[in-house]
């Protein structure tokens, strides 16, 4: 007997897949969902720990082959600087890697350091849906105070020459964002596309830097408990491990394409609105008992 | 990126002091590290491997920060 059945399975992948490029948080998606279908899966479970770990590697795999042309024009950048010993002005590649370099390793540092504590204290589906209440009070407040409206064409020119214009410090500020999705309910694409907002760039842009931004660090997390799927904590949940690996990446090259298109011309509000809704039901009928 | 010849040094030398901690974790369980260190935990035989990989990245990023001080004086950005 699996303790976690491959429908179970599919079901938690599918989920991941989607929630983890929309800014709705899927971490508080994955401690909500098996509480509000009655499954016994706790989110502190080594099992389905491990059985994480697969739906984001898959993730992570999935955003650096879709945005594979543009890892591999950011590496030569940053090869470029090293050897130049400089960033030079009209390198936005070099600038693009960089920036995102300085927005990682704050997010990696806090993530490695308070991964296990903030997991333990939030801990309950009751909190990740109050959270998950937070999280859209948070997509909505991101909109309210954005630098800049959004402008018709937008979309249009070089997203990344756009990008490569943050300082130094808005990548750290925009990056270290990341690390409040160490909570469940806060969504991590949802701070960094906000914190995108807040320093100027327009949503489809943000969208792009936080898809950026996101694979190092969920793959690295995701590589760094790697051995514990392969080891004897997984046994008997690789098979449904894969599965739900396999049904996350189908739905996260789904979501990421929808979301590129769907922000050159629209906002996070429905994101918030549909945060604070699902995260107010939550609360209501955990409250009630179920 | 400002370019300061005079933090090359300071630079190289965190750097070394990050690398040399990060060994220390990797290979001396919790019990054994130096009462200082944070996760030091007397009798224990768990390895602190995030503290170790925190330190190792600093330190790269001190040798890195380092490297590009030594090029030449960007003019803008």
């Amino acid at each position: 007997m699996h303790p976690i059945s491959y429908l179970q399975a599919i079901v938690l992948g599918l989920v991941q897949g989607v929630a983890e490029p929309f800014p709705i948080s899927s971490l508080g998606h994955a401690v909500i969902l098996p509480r509000l279908l009655g499954w016994n899966i706790h989110q502190n479970d080594s099992f389905f720990l491990t059985f994480l770990v697969a739906t984001h590697v898959a993730t992570a795999i999935v955003l650096f082959l879709m945005f594979w042309q543009d890892w591999k024009r950011i590496f030569r950048g940053l090869g470029r600087s090293l050897r130049d010993r400089e960033i030079r002005p009209d390198d936005i590649d070099a600038r693009l890697g960089w920036l995102l370099v300085v927005g990682t390793i704050p997010a990696g540092t806090l993530g490695l350091l308070l991964e296990h504590p903030l997991r333990s204290l939030f801990a309950s589906a009751a909190s990740a849906a109050a959270v998950l209440m937070l999280n859209g009070v948070l997509l909505l407040a991101f909109e309210r105070l954005r630098r800049r409206p959004p402008r018709p064409g937008d979309y249009l020119g070089d997203s990344d020459a756009r990008i490569a214009k943050l300082s130094w410090r808005q990548a750290v500020a925009v990056g270290t964002a990341q690390a409040a999705a160490l909570v469940p309910g806060i969504s991590r694409s949802g701070v960094t596309m906000g914190g995108g907002l807040l320093v100027g760039l327009s949503n489809e842009d943000a969208a792009r830097y936080a898809f950026l931004l996101a694979t190092p660090i969920i793959g690295a997390a995701g590589a760094l408990k790697l051995p514990e799927l392969l080891g004897s904590q997984g046994n008997g949940v690789r098979g449904p491990a894969l599965v739900g690996g396999l049904c996350a990446a189908l739905t996260t090259y789904l979501a990421v394409r929808f979301l590129l298109k769907y922000f050159e011309t629209n906002r996070l509000t429905p994101f918030g609105i549909y945060c604070l809704a699902f995260g107010f039901i939550c609360t209501v009928l955990f409250a009630l008992g179920v | 990126m400002t370019k300061n010849r005079r933090l090359i040094l300071p630079a190289i030398v965190l750097g070394i002091v990050l690398i040399v901690i990060a060994v220390i974790y990797f290979a001396e369980p919790a019990g054994s590290l130096p009462s200082f260190f944070p996760g030091h935990d007397a009798g224990s035989g768990h390895h602190h491997v995030k503290h170790g990989l925190l330190a190792l990245i600093l330190g790269i990023g001190c040798f890195v920060f380092a490297w590009f001080q030594t090029g030449p004086a960007s003019k803008s950005a």
